[in-house]
């Protein structure tokens, strides 16, 4: 799931300081999950937002909405009069929720509460981890289900690199090297053969690097 | 030959060799390379020229390289995997070779947050047992990474380098294996301190044959002061240094020390040469390249052998 | 207290056992909980709802709640019973004793009740509140039927029955006493179109014994009658045996023994195990010094000269009756022996006087010699005519006499209006399952609070009440004990994104998934209030407690805490622990006047969204007490709270209102903690940090 954590108050401040009467809209699904942009975020923020105002004595206001998932135009759509009221909306979604709004709402200004910051889970309530890296071309089942791009710090396809020491990284002693990781599993599944082949470079264009991606599935369009 | 250069040909004479270090500036200033050039000349075998080492920015390893090769000194190359894609690697191989540098060290490169620039994106295009395959495809095959062919090769004696005392531990000896299947000609460690883990090293080295794949030389470096040595010990991922070694060095004064460290690392280098499989050392004396004249005297590696 | 409404719980099934047990289905859950709360006149109200009799009940209901109570799986039941009298005795009665209850328009319509005993009085309170001419009419000289003249007073003193009934003169209704009705036809010719027999059974029966009719053998109900008339039994030195170990067997015996009697003891077919008397009833006669012979059956009054020296009986292993109403048991005729005395009284069962039903048989009877009725209705075989009570059930507890009160007010109103009567009456509510061991395992054992009693010796020897009530104090603590079953959390499905907060955070281990959702197990929850307050999607809502009551009550608060010149201090106050085992009300009267609270059961229910809201609406400090570490009603419910308390902090850091303003106090219930002296600690760093900047508009 993608997983964010909100901008420092801050820097919120500042990025709403123009704008008198701001939606402040929460998503319910992803950021939910984070922590960052569900319902209850929503309202620990505006009114976070509105003693701020009081005290600088402004007069702000701050209007509070969440949509079950703001990437979604039915969903974006169906809070348009909300929306219109506001001098602008600071969404709590991820990077998408906040363009798909500023693609259906081009008028209205829109900015962005969180920083999205990467696909992941929970491994321990209240802990989340980065896993994936969307690179576009899996290679799970080379690795024993362990990702080298997300998890290994310089990408490596055929690591680990000098500075793995204990079992962690060296760029930060809490990372497990993933590719000890790799390792250990191998040996688990009696895999560690795998490590002889050279996995050849990383087909890049399959990532971002070959320019903003896009599925299309014609079975399923109306 | 694959390279018909000085370090490949004492090598492949089945002579015992030894490499030096430079380290570049964080400058323009060509004068540091002279005055360090002028210490390294005639008493090794080839210079290795680092690479942005600990993602530091520094003059690059080819220019510096080139330098050398005028002041009649043989380079090593360092290349990382850090700082270039394939396209800046590839070509930057392709000029180093037309200006006549022959040795290249293949590097993954330290993390980006050790250095001076940790916002910087990291290219990681390839990773270093990448970087061997291709440079050996291009020297071999006359195939650039995308399968186009050159009519003029690159001509390398390729290296790799290897930290036997990281994890996992059991891996290593395999890891230097893929490296050398990968297209490494030779090899070279991080410091060695901790002799008798090396010697268990080597061991599953030799009994892998890899020994016999290529030439395998030994990191080593003088220690300059017992800080120095507590930092390695403690605070660098990977190193080893055991006691006694910084015991050895609390046994002489304080002034003594850089001394003793000069010493000690020749004595080492006798202990090394011992090991089965061991083709030469590779001396690191870290921004104290004056101290290398010394060690390789104090070890009986001079006179360098003229191939 | 506020204003608050809980929504009526019970409107959504399936109900708590306390609740489907009470023949009245009474909303024990709701006014346990609002005692609970500290609210004793919303407990009142709550409890009167379906009860003309709280006060009484609250001292002599047989309370099946308590036995089917879940908290009998955990430890002891919830003191409901003492509950409800404490609600009653602090509930004001300028406030009307039936707050909330409707009256109907007028009608035309008389209807006759006979018998003002407890099921007489209910349907007599229904009918005229509906609007119709309602007459009672009674034998006996006072009304209440048994509530005057079958407990006793150490029971039931006269002042409560009296207290409850004065109410019920003022509904027009019309009190006939020392009337004995002997002719049900006359009285339906006589303008009534309905008519309810609720005589009750005050008919002691003896058994075919030998001896049975010599003078010295009473039966029970004619004994405790003659008490209750102020009939002077000197009964000193007498050595009297009860035959029967019911209850009424019991009152009987304590009554004796308050005679004067020397000994009094009992004897009966049951095992110590078996007797069917309640157990705390059969516990104060064995402190007030009755002996009981368990395991017997009696062959003979054994009678020299007419004067009754004992009673011949057997050991019998009993197993309990049969249909026919025969004891199934065994004999031992080897043990035979005399049990002495020179006074006996059975009480060995009691049933209806029906002599004044019609001689043609019109109002059929049972084989048992009590009112034939459809269960459903209480019709009796004539038209018009329904009866209720004791007299159709034999023996019965009060409140299956009001509840049959309710019914037969329901049947004759759907009866004088042309409707089905049957139709009118509420299905069986469909009653909770039973807690799983998981659950219990992490419900936290508290003792329930003892009844305090007049002490034994002076209350053997005199009929001065012997139950002396809770204190409030004592009422909310067991109040508190109450596990608030099925009425709990529930999740909206639709908000919910399965994100397993609920799921994880759970101190009873009860939240589930249901096909993509989060789904709290009604029958498990204990209402902690732990994933309400975490959900991140706010999908989660309390049945007891809620957002916007919370956010009147911290407005309310900030309200009243402003405008002293000193700092206003708004405190969440945990109800288990804060006020350190005093009265709340007392403390709070002891609080400065900047110092306002807001109650809550448990820390754990305090949303990180209230202390925003108190600072929002320009609270100058806020600070939570909860329980000490480890000893959380809810295992962890101030664990959470702290780490909330900790994050707001942070918050009020970044936007410079100052993290120091907000505090959390870890109090102890047992320690008096005296809570000006620990807020006195958050004024003091507050006058530091000044009057909040926040400038409400």
């Amino acid at each position: 799931m993608i997983k964010a954590k909100q901008k420092p108050i801050a820097e919120i401040q500042q990025l709403i300081a123009p704008y008198n009467n701001v939606l402040v809209l929460g998503c319910g699904t992803c950021v939910t999950i984070s922590f960052a942009g569900g319902e209850k975020e929503v309202a620990m923020l505006a009114s976070s937002l509105r003693i701020a105002s009081a005290m600088a004595g402004k007069q702000h206001t701050f209007t509070e909405a969440t949509v079950q998932r703001q990437c979604e135009w039915e969903f974006i759509d169906a809070i348009a009069n909300q929306i219109k009221r506001a001098d602008a909306v600071l969404s709590l979604a991820c990077g998408v929720g906040v363009q798909a709004l500023a693609e259906r709402y081009p008028d209205k200004v829109i900015l962005p509460g969180v920083n999205t910051t990467f696909l992941g889970m929970a491994v321990e309530h209240g802990v989340l981890v980065e896993r994936c890296r969307a690179c576009g071309d899996c290679v799970l089942g080379l690795t024993a289900g362990i990702c080298p791009i997300a998890r290994c710090a310089k990408n490596l396809l055929n690591g680990p690199c000098g500075g793995s020491q204990s079992g962690k990284c060296e760029v930060n002693p809490e990372t497990d090297c993933a590719w000890q990781l790799i390792y250990d599993r191998l040996g688990r599944l009696g895999q560690l053969d795998r490590l002889d082949a050279i996995m050849p470079p990383k087909d890049w264009s399959k990532d971002y690097d070959g320019g903003p991606r896009k599925i299309v599935r014609e079975d399923l369009k109306l | 030959m694959k390279s018909g250069s000085n370090l490949e040909k004492v090598l492949t004479s089945g002579q015992f060799a030894a490499t030096g270090e430079l380290g570049p500036p964080k400058s323009a200033d060509p004068e540091v390379i002279r005055h360090k050039a002028a210490f390294l000349k005639g008493i090794t075998d080839a210079v290795n020229i680092t690479d942005n080492q600990t993602a530091i920015v520094r003059m690059s390893s080819i220019s510096v390289g080139t330098m050398l090769l005028g002041l009649g000194v043989e380079p090593t190359i360092q290349m990382t995997c850090r700082d270039r894609n394939r396209l800046a690697i590839q070509s930057d191989l392709l000029g180093a070779s037309a200006l006549g540098i022959k040795n290249l060290l293949c590097l993954t490169g330290d993390h980006l947050k050790f250095g001076n620039h940790p916002t910087a994106r990291g290219a990681h295009d390839l990773d270093s047992v990448q970087l061997l395959s291709m440079v050996k495809s291009m020297r071999d095959e006359k195939k650039f990474a995308c399968g186009e062919e050159m009519d003029v090769e690159p001509r390398f004696f390729i290296g790799a380098a290897e930290n036997p005392f990281a994890d996992p531990f059991d891996y290593r000896p395999y890891r230097l294996g893929k490296k050398m299947a990968a297209g490494a000609d030779f090899v070279q460690t991080q410091l060695i301190y901790n002799v008798p883990k090396f010697r268990e090293f080597m061991r599953r080295v030799c009994d892998l044959g890899l020994d016999k794949k290529g030439f395998i030389l030994a990191g080593v470096g003088p220690i300059k002061s017992i800080g120095m040595a507590r930092y390695m010990q403690k605070s660098v991922p990977g190193m080893d240094v055991p006691e006694e070694v910084i015991t050895r060095l609390k046994g002489v004064p304080k002034e003594k020390v850089r001394e003793e460290g000069i010493r000690q690392c020749a004595d080492m280098i006798r202990e090394i040469r011992e090991i089965p499989g061991v083709a030469g050392v590779h001396v690191m004396a870290i921004e104290w390249e004056e101290a290398v004249h010394q060690i390789m005297e104090l070890a009986g590696l001079l006179p360098r052998p003229k191939v | 207290m506020t204003d608050k409404r809980d929504p009526p719980a019970t409107s959504a099934e399936p109900l708590p056992p306390c609740v489907v047990a009470c023949p009245a289905h009474t909303d024990v859950r709701g006014y346990v909980r609002a005692i609970a709360r500290g609210d004793f006149e919303e407990a009142y109200r709550i409890a009167r709802e379906p009860n003309p009799l709280p006060y009484i009940c609250g001292k002599v209901c047989a309370h099946p709640c308590e036995t089917k109570c879940r908290r009998n799986d955990v430890d002891e039941p919830v003191a409901i019973c003492a509950l409800k009298r404490v609600a009653t005795e602090l509930h004001d009665p300028r406030k009307g004793h039936a707050p909330g209850l409707s009256v109907g328009e007028p009608k035309e319509e008389k209807v006759a009740i006979i018998g003002a005993g407890p099921g007489g009085l209910t349907a007599a309170h229904d009918l005229a509140r509906m609007g119709y001419k309602v007459t009672v009419f009674d034998s006996y000289p006072q009304l209440g039927g048994t509530l005057q003249y079958g407990i006793p007073l150490y029971r039931l003193p006269r002042e409560t029955v009296e207290t409850e009934i004065a109410p019920l003169r003022e509904l027009g209704i019309e009190f006939v006493t020392n009337k004995r009705i002997t002719d049900v036809d006359a009285l339906l010719k006589d303008g009534f179109r309905a008519a309810f027999l609720a005589v009750g059974s005050q008919l002691g029966r003896k058994l075919r014994i030998p001896n049975a009719d010599l003078p010295d053998v009473w039966v029970n109900m004619e004994f405790l009658r003659k008490v209750a008339l102020g009939e002077k039994l000197d009964l000193a030195g007498r050595h009297v045996l009860v035959l029967g170990g019911g209850n009424v067997a019991i009152d009987v015996a304590r009554t004796a023994l308050r005679l004067g009697a020397k000994q009094v003891d009992m004897t009966c077919l049951e095992s110590c195990t078996t007797q069917p008397a309640h157990a705390w009833e059969i516990a104060e006669a064995l402190d007030e010094g009755v002996q009981m012979f368990h395991d017997r059956t009696f062959k003979e009054i054994v009678a020299e000269n007419g004067k009754v020296k004992g009673v011949r009986c057997v050991t019998v292993s009993f197993r309990g009756f049969l249909p026919t109403g025969a004891p199934d048991m065994d004999e031992f005729p080897e043990t035979e022996h005399v049990l002495p005395c020179d006074l006996v009284i059975f009480a060995t069962g009691q049933g209806p006087d029906l002599s004044f039903l019609p001689q043609d048989g019109s109002v059929a009877q049972t084989r048992r010699r009590t009112i034939e009725v459809n269960p459903v209705t209480l019709a009796t075989t004539k038209p018009g005519v329904f009866a209720g009570g004791d007299a159709v059930t034999g023996v019965g507890f009060i409140i299956d006499a009001i509840a049959a009160g309710h019914r037969a007010a329901r049947s004759i109103d759907a009866f004088l209006r042309g409707l089905d009567p049957a139709s009118v009456q509420p299905s069986e509510p469909e009653e909770l399952g039973d807690l799983k061991e998981k659950t219990i395992s992490h419900i936290r054992r508290l003792a329930r609070e003892e009844m305090p009693k007049a002490d034994v010796e002076e209350r053997k020897a005199s009929f001065a009440e012997v139950d002396l009530g809770y204190t409030r104090v004592q009422a909310m603590r067991a109040a508190q004990r109450c596990l608030t079953c099925g009425a709990g959390a529930k999740v909206d499905t639709d908000k919910c994104i399965a994100c397993l907060t609920c799921v994880r955070i759970c101190p009873y281990e009860v939240p589930i998934l249901v096909r993509g959702t989060a789904e709290v197990v009604v029958d498990q929850c204990q209402a902690c209030g732990l994933c309400a307050t975490e959900c991140p999607a706010k999908a989660i809502s309390m049945t007891f407690d809620n957002d916007d009551d919370m956010t009147k009550d911290i407005r309310a608060a900030v309200r009243k805490a402003k405008g002293n010149g000193e700092p206003a201090i708004v405190g969440f106050a945990c109800l288990y622990c804060a006020y350190g085992g005093n009265d709340p009300n007392v403390i709070k009267a002891k609080l400065p006047k900047n110092v306002r609270t807001v109650d809550v059961l448990c820390s754990g229910k305090v949303d990180e969204l209230y202390l925003l809201k108190a600072f929002e609406l320009g609270a100058d400090g806020v600070f939570v007490a909860g329980c000490l570490e480890g000893v959380c009603h809810n295992e962890k419910g101030n664990v959470h709270a702290a780490q909330r308390v900790a994050y707001v902090k942070k918050l009020l850091d970044e936007i410079g209102l100052g993290g120091a303003r907000l505090e959390m106090f870890n109090l102890s219930p047992q320690s008096c903690a005296d809570m000006n002296a620990t807020v006195a600690t958050l004024t003091a760093k507050v006058k530091e940090l000044g009057p909040s900047p926040v400038r409400r508009s």
